[in-house]
């Protein structure tokens, strides 16, 4: 089964900067050490292969992988 | 629609000599070769001197171009640059006299990083309009004059260089054929990539520039956004106009930005990675020298071969974007300019 957050993952893994063995749903950007651009980078890669619009100032630290997958399903039922 | 080409007939980079590796850079700014390796992909870059020029690196470049294209004439010289020797004249001028070529047109283009697509078009233009028969192209950029080496965001990035190749009138459907050419621009984002002092602006205002207005300043976020964007936008219209798949092109030679934004264009055009060609991790951002120098690195390690089919896309301040489609000739093999 695809899910959101599975989608997600694939995006996080293409990027360079993504320690494996820390992706979890309770995991924040600030511990994955997500930086500015790489949020840039997420947020171009959440519009273009999942069809939804979180800028990249939405994508701040203490928000977790699992918050995110959330956000972006919000997103996707109200289009 | 013209009959006559520009055909690439020679090829050579030049680098200084001088290497700035990420070591040399923790040392005196807040970061360290693994930090820097990850969000840029860059292990090392060259700078120049002090007292060397950006007319410097051009004519060593050139000299090897024309050497490689075995001739000692061409009708014009092309320089694209972000940093001229100085604000006025031109540096192509210079740059001709100084490889023997007084006599022959030579000017400027400025479209910062995008400088070398834009140039093989004006060339291109010379060569189909019967002004020139052959041409002298150089992207050259010395980015560590205008860099602030205390700007930790643009000191890891850039690098100096330079890169020039010999055009000469052909047949558009010989190898070494450029054309297909998508050229764009947004003025309207002029001020994400500065050098806010030294123009006319800053001149005819009263008072000193500051510290920051004399130095690159690039707002990093925005600009990622729309070069990804507009490179990816480029290559699709420069690809449909050839009417070429994405399948169709063996190497993809992007501006070298940054590693994270060559692999995200990639993607988004559904190129595999391999077939990006990167030279990023050698010599950093080196402007509008970026192309011909990943081309000439990657002739000289032959992982582009005659009849190779390669797409160039470029993006850089302006904002300005370009991309064109040539067909790899058979070439003299440039020097290896960097160890692996």
């Amino acid at each position: 089964m695809t899910t959101t957050y599975g989608q997600l993952i694939e995006i996080i893994e293409r990027l360079h900067d993504a320690p494996a063995d820390r992706i979890r749903p309770e995991a924040t950007l600030g511990e994955l050490d997500v930086d500015s651009l790489t949020t840039v980078e997420i947020s171009i890669r959440i519009e273009r292969d999942l069809g939804v619009r979180v800028g990249d100032d939405e994508l701040q630290p203490d928000l977790t992988l699992g918050d995110l997958a959330g956000l972006v399903d919000t997103r996707r039922t109200t289009v | 629609m013209s009959t006559t080409a520009a055909v690439l007939c020679g090829l050579a980079g030049q680098l200084p000599s001088r290497v700035v590796t990420n070591e040399e850079l923790a040392r005196r700014l807040d970061t360290d070769d693994d930090w820097i390796r990850t969000r840029t992909g860059i292990r090392r870059r060259h700078v120049v001197e002090p007292g060397q020029a950006t007319s410097d690196l051009a004519v060593e470049a050139g000299g090897r171009a024309l050497a490689a294209a075995a001739t000692d004439r061409v009708d014009a010289v092309v320089v694209a640059t972000t940093t001229p020797d100085r604000p006025c004249p031109a540096t192509a001028p210079l740059v001709a006299a100084r490889l023997g070529l007084t006599g022959a047109a030579a000017f400027d283009v400025g479209a910062v990083c995008t400088g070398f697509v834009y140039g093989l078009a004006s060339a291109a233009g010379l060569i189909a309009a019967g002004v020139a028969d052959s041409v002298l192209l150089i992207g050259a950029d010395t980015y560590s004059t205008i860099v602030d080496p205390l700007d930790r965001a643009n000191a890891i990035i850039f690098g100096d260089g330079a890169g020039a190749v010999v055009l000469r009138a052909g047949h558009p459907d010989e190898p070494g054929a450029v054309g297909h050419f998508d050229l764009g621009s947004d003025g309207a984002h002029e001020d994400l990539i500065t050098v806010a002092a030294g123009g006319s602006r800053q001149r005819s205002t009263p008072g000193e520039p500051s510290h920051e207005d004399r130095h690159f300043a690039m707002r990093g976020k925005e600009v990622y956004r729309h070069a990804v964007t507009r490179m990816a936008e480029s290559a699709r219209a420069t690809l449909s106009r050839a009417g070429w798949k994405i399948d169709d092109v063996d190497h993809f030679v992007p501006h070298q930005a940054n590693l994270r934004i060559l692999h995200s264009v990639a993607d988004d055009l559904g190129l595999p990675r391999e077939r990006c060609v990167t030279h990023v991790e050698s010599v950093g951002n080196t402007g509008a020298a970026s192309i011909p120098l990943a081309l000439a690195d990657a002739a000289a390690r032959q992982t582009v071969k005659p009849g190779d089919r390669l797409l160039l896309t470029a993006f850089g301040g302006g904002l300005t974007w370009g991309s064109c489609l040539l067909t790899w000739p058979s070439l003299p093999q440039p020097e290896r300019m960097t160890t692996p």
